[in-house]
């Protein structure tokens, strides 16, 4: 449905977007994650075609999106992240202009506007003047926007923010529904989103395409690179091994009394597995007996934290676990 | 080009049931009404006058105010079209559905035209009113209409150009009215400057002179060349400017 290759977004001062590249399947459900600035407006402004981009090709349904900007259009419901809206027309009045302007037959407009609001629980206020309507109202009215064609591509630049709890709660339901027919692409920071309406992720930062697939893909990329090892270790050889080993770093040490120790080792290889059969032989050659090895299953905000800091310079050199992922899971909830 | 019908009856709405065009209509026919009242009255008290220029004649070629009343009408009819979408953030909707620049740019200006026509028709009764006291001649009061809505035209098409680069309607304004003011003193320069390509220049652009010869009947094509140029020439670049945000 969209074929995204080497999308270059430079707005003169700053480079959005460097080279990314992904695809969306018919039918498909995707979340496009990533941290504010992340270049997730752009992206789906240049996708819903109100930006151009400064390199790269873009087809949507097969239409190129520079050469037939028209078909390619036709094919998108486009809810913008402010969800801007005209103040002074009536929720009913908007929706068939904009059923108008998408080219829904004169005979058919009438039901498509009446699915829409329908659709997305907008139909009591069908009357009120989009301009006296709440911020939930606002977003559902937008939603219904996107919807009112029928299109076979839903673009969804953050449709939950801004919402209370409960009225996240149904804009992700609907969307789970709409996935039936349509395809969605959506955008989000927000992790335990994507977990609830999505099939599969896109995770980008500083305009580029970080990690990619099934939340648990991703979840697998991170598993394993944890470990956790308790140690009969009398003699404390194994601090001074598993610093010495290249591709592991000693991340915490607990003491748990009469010479046995736990340790918790990242490992950075990947995939990590003969780097810790490595390191188990060697602490074993050393006679640190092992007695229990477990990856440390990587919660949903480590993975997101993780890859959408792993290209930044600054910060590549920190650690990954530790307080800040905890902060990090305040937020999402999920995990 | 599909896209012009909705857009223009969205901009019409807009313009309706919001309180601009009826402020400005307002405005409009007080101003309009004054300057028709003074003529009337001037030919009633002075008959003499009316020998060359009956009423009508003078209402639409020899009063300073109807243009005058232009220069602002028209700038406040526009100033909105493209800053109020693109400080309000629509336009981002509006131009990721399936129409060209060429369909939203057409649409937005057809409906300011449209209500500038509106609000000249009531004017119609004025020269209705005079159908007791002589002959009316219809052909000449349609010229005259071609005449004010000529000169609409243009100035709509400049302001529509205005409102596209910028996010401020006051700007869009002010710009407006400082270029079309520019035009309308460079028309004055033709009781001003000596012979020369500076002098044809503003007979050119002469905005009384258009209207003198139009309310007398006479139909100039280079008139209407020059009131078609203005309306083409802006909405083209206005076209571009729309298209160019895509880079923005």
């Amino acid at each position: 449905m969209i074929e995204v290759e080497g999308l270059v977004k430079d707005y003169g001062t700053v480079v959005a977007l460097h080279g990314l590249s992904f695809r969306v399947g018919a039918g498909e459900v995707v979340g496009f994650l990533g941290p504010n600035g992340a270049g997730k407006t752009t992206t789906l402004r240049i996708l819903a075609g109100f930006l151009g981009p400064t390199a790269g090709r873009v087809r949507v349904g097969g239409h190129d999106l520079e050469r037939a900007p028209l078909a390619a259009r036709r094919l998108v419901g486009y809810m913008p992240e402010a969800c801007p809206l005209y103040p002074e027309l009536r929720v009913r009045e908007h929706l068939a202009f904009r059923a108008a302007l998408k080219r829904v037959p004169r005979r058919e407009r009438r039901r498509a506007v009446a699915r829409a609001m329908e659709l997305s629980a907008v139909t009591e206020v069908a009357d009120t003047l989009v301009g006296h309507l709440s911020r939930g109202y606002r977003q559902r009215v937008g939603l219904a926007d996107a919807l009112v064609a029928s299109p076979p591509l839903l673009i969804l630049d953050e449709p939950t923010a801004g919402l209370d709890p409960n009225q996240i709660r149904e804009v992700r339901r609907l969307v789970r529904e709409l996935g039936r027919e349509h395809t969605v692409l959506l955008s989000t920071h927000v992790l335990s989103e994507v977990e609830a309406t999505c099939d599969r992720a896109l995770v980008i930062a500083r305009g580029r395409l970080v990690g990619e697939g099934t939340i648990e893909q991703l979840r697998e990329q991170r598993r394993g690179q944890r470990v956790r090892l308790v140690l009969g270790d009398p003699a404390g050889a194994s601090e001074a091994l598993i610093a010495a080993a290249s591709e592991a770093r000693l991340l915490e040490r607990a003491d748990l009394g009469e010479g046995v120790v736990r340790v918790d080792v990242r490992i950075t290889a990947v995939p990590a597995a003969a780097t810790i059969e490595a390191l188990v032989a060697r602490l074993v050659a050393a006679g640190v007996g092992v007695r229990e090895l477990s990856p440390v299953r990587a919660s949903l905000e480590e993975v997101f934290a993780a890859l959408t800091r792993a290209g930044d310079p600054a910060e590549a050199a920190a650690p990954l676990d530790g307080p800040a992922v905890e902060a990090a899971g305040a937020d999402g909830g999920a995990g | 080009m599909t896209g012009i019908l909705p857009i223009l009856r969205r901009e019409l709405t807009s313009l309706w049931v919001t309180p601009l065009a009826w402020v400005l209509t307002t405005v409009f026919l007080v101003l309009q009404g004054a300057s028709y009242y003074l003529v009337v009255r001037h030919l009633s008290t002075s008959p003499e006058l009316g020998v060359d220029a009956g009423p009508v004649q003078a209402y639409f070629g020899q009063s300073v105010f109807l243009l005058l009343s232009l220069l602002l009408l028209c700038p406040a009819l526009s100033m909105r079209v493209f800053a109020e979408e693109r400080r309000s953030g629509t336009i981002e909707a509006l131009l990721t559905a399936p129409v060209t620049p060429l369909a939203v740019v057409l649409g937005k200006y057809l409906a300011v035209l449209a209500t500038y026509v509106l609000m000249w028709s009531p004017t119609v009764l004025y020269v209705v009113i005079l159908r007791d006291t002589g002959v009316i001649d219809w052909p000449v009061v349609g010229t005259s209409y071609l005449g004010v809505i000529g000169i609409g035209a243009g100035y709509l098409a400049l302001g529509v150009l205005m409102s596209s680069l910028t996010r401020s309607q006051l700007v869009a304004f002010l710009l407006t009215v400082g270029i079309e003011f520019g035009l309308f003193i460079l028309g004055i320069g033709e009781y001003v400057f000596e012979p020369g390509s500076l002098l044809d220049a503003s007979m050119h652009v002469s905005v009384f002179t258009q209207m003198d010869e139009l309310s007398k009947g006479v139909v100039d094509l280079r008139r209407l060349v020059f009131d078609g140029s203005l309306v083409a020439l802006p909405l083209f670049v206005t076209v571009r400017v729309v298209e160019s945000w895509r880079w923005g």
